[in-house]
């Protein structure tokens, strides 16, 4: 029943809609600064925007990530898990929820940040041609130096995707961890230990099974980000249905 | 309502519901709540509200019309019988309790009649 | 062990709800014991015992929040599962909104998820129970949110009602007017399960009274029947039963 399904995704977004308007709010005065100190030629405050809105994009990726495994946590282990566990869904459509819900919040923000970052170094070419000429200087020497390698957008592009990809299966691999813990190590102990344990073998065998693709080379950067990219989703699908599986057979709340 | 619990709460219910008919409370012919406003407003278990009137229906105090309700009866000697029942049950405890602080009928009967005395003057 | 174990049998009793032999452990120690019990619609049923001594873990198994250890837990003659919480509404002790949900965003989660949630029913109870749709679910008080929970909870059409003590921490007036919302809602095909400390608060309300003890079914008796071949009322039996030192 794809209607459980819509409800139960608006109610995780209903979740963490209180720090994405945060972020959406604190982005803002960054970028108002860095207008700011763009049209009336302050450099400071150019400077002290772009660094505050480079940190709240990698931060609030960072966060976003975080914050889900920790509502995950919330949800399995605290009274609030009745709201959840008592409604007519499948653990699989629970959990899927939280997956999609999450997994759409970081790429929606991590786009978000990118096309900013695009609109404010194009701002900032125009408006500095000095700048502009040095930009043009940098990429013609390091096209002179390699002739494969090129600073452009669909370079960066396939790079914020791969990272994206790499944190998300680190979310996933947060959320199996705290799935056993949770239904499986309840009570024990070493509890917290293991569950760790098994994250860090989790993202060591990622990494070693992505570590068998064809490494970076000056003329495959996008096809080396996107195969990080897809493997990285590939394998959270994976750790996606053991998760609801553990869940929907051991799970108590 | 309060109940003693050790009793049998239909019993209790009936009795309360008895009394409304004699005291003409509830007069002869008047509509008595379905079973389950009667177990809300006397704040019972439905069964028991369904037990209370089968036990009135039962006695023929009163009387199931399908598809309007239960009304209390119209035959006037099953209520009159009903007052003398109730103060029969009355008189033996009273005079139950009597017996308990040692007190002869007779001397029971001159207390009485001492009693209306002092009523009446 | 066979019939026990093996998959239900085809023919459904509609309305019931059935432990056999279930037994729920954590961390070794048995919270409910082989306990085998039957209850049908039509009756509202008192789940007795102190604390620890079971109600909860098996009110949370047939609501299946907590899976069994072992036995079978059966909704009308098939395991509990995510299809019967479609017809069995489950209210805990504990208060377990979303701290950011109002009154009104509280039926509306319950609209959302319960097919047989009606809006308009929880108006009615919430005006009964004196709660406004505006008030934040962080600011009611203990006995307002109790109000709330049960409001919620009747609000759905369910076949079984399982209340997990409805009286806590309120006051005289609103335990009337959280009887009266049961009692309404007790119909002849409802199935109502109340645990409860408060034991004389339920002597007229139950007809049918569980005792547990230790995770163990001590028995399951009616209560008028009880009143009247052994003139005992629920809280003797109580008595009796938990009184002095162990059974």
């Amino acid at each position: 029943m794809k209607h459980g399904m819509s409800k139960l995704l608006k109610y995780e977004f209903r979740k963490t809609q209180a720090s994405k308007l945060i972020l959406l709010g604190l982005t803002a005065v960054a970028q108002l600064v860095f207008l700011g100190g763009l049209f009336f030629r302050r450099e400071n405050a150019m400077v002290t925007g772009a660094l505050v809105l480079s940190f709240l994009g990698v931060g609030g990726i960072l966060f976003i990530g975080l914050q889900s495994v920790l509502t995950l946590h919330r949800d399995m282990n605290t009274k609030q898990s009745y709201m959840l566990f008592m409604t007519p869904n499948s653990c699989y459509r629970i959990l899927g929820a939280k997956v999609l819900e999450n997994g759409l919040s970081i790429l929606l923000v991590g786009v978000f940040f990118f096309a900013l970052g695009l609109l404010d170094i194009t701002l900032l070419l125009s408006s500095y041609g000095e700048l502009s000429q040095l930009w043009t200087f940098l990429t013609d020497l390091l096209h002179q130096l390699n002739e494969d390698i090129q600073l452009n957008a669909q370079n960066f592009a396939a790079m914020m995707f791969g990272l994206i990809g790499s944190w998300f299966a680190t979310v996933m691999m947060a959320y199996l961890a705290d799935v056993v813990s949770s239904a499986l190590l309840g009570g024990r102990k070493y509890n917290g230990l293991l569950s760790f344990a098994l994250f860090l073998a989790l993202s060591i065998l990622l990494g070693f099974l992505q570590n068998l693709l064809p490494g970076m080379s000056p003329e495959r950067i996008i096809l080396y980000f996107m195969l990080r990219a897809i493997t990285s989703i590939a394998f959270s699908v994976l750790i996606y249905f053991i998760s609801a599986k553990i869940m929907e057979r051991y799970l108590s709340v | 309502m309060q109940y003693d619990a050790n009793a049998p709460i239909w019993l209790q219910v009936m009795s309360s519901l008895e009394l409304d008919m004699v005291t003409g409370k509830r007069p002869p012919g008047e509509k008595l709540p379905g079973g389950r406003d009667l177990a809300v407003q006397y704040g019972i278990n439905p069964n028991t509200a369904s037990r209370v009137y089968q036990e009135l229906e039962r006695k023929g105090l009163c009387e199931t019309r399908r598809g309007l309700g239960t009304f209390v009866t119209t035959d006037g000697a099953r209520l009159e019988g009903l007052r003398r029942e109730m103060a029969q049950r009355a008189v033996s405890q009273f005079l139950s309790s009597m017996d308990h602080l040692g007190i002869s009928r007779t001397e029971a009967a001159r207390m009485i009649l001492e009693e209306e005395k002092i009523c009446q003057t | 062990m066979s019939d026990v174990t093996g998959k239900a049998e085809k023919n459904t009793v509609p309305g019931t709800l059935e432990s056999r032999d279930i037994t729920k452990t954590f961390g070794g120690k048995a919270a409910v014991d082989r306990v085998t019990l039957s209850l049908e619609k039509g009756h509202v049923y008192a789940m007795l015992g102190p604390n620890g001594s079971g109600k909860t873990t098996w009110m949370k198994m047939a609501a299946g929040l907590i899976k069994p250890t072992s036995g079978l837990i059966l909704f009308e003659s098939q395991p509990v599962s995510i299809e019967s919480r479609k017809k069995v509404a489950y209210m805990s002790t504990e208060p377990y909104f979303y701290s950011w949900m109002s009154v009104s965003d509280v039926g509306l989660y319950y609209q959302d998820f319960f097919e047989d949630f009606s809006y308009d029913r929880y108006t009615v109870l919430l005006k009964k129970m004196e709660l406004e749709e505006t008030m934040k679910t962080t600011s009611l008080s203990s006995g307002m949110m109790a109000k709330l929970k049960i409001a919620v909870t009747m609000a759905r059409d369910a076949a079984v009602y399982m209340l997990d003590e409805p009286f806590n921490g309120i006051d005289l007036l609103a335990r009337d007017e959280i009887r009266t919302a049961i009692l309404e809602y007790a119909t002849p095909d409802k199935l109502l399960l109340l645990s409860s400390h408060l034991v004389e608060e339920m002597e007229a309300i139950a007809d049918r009274a569980v005792f547990l003890h230790h995770g163990r079914l001590v028995e399951s008796v009616s209560l008028e029947e009880m009143r009247e071949e052994r003139g005992l009322s629920m809280a003797d039996r109580y008595r009796q039963i938990y009184g002095h030192g162990e059974e």
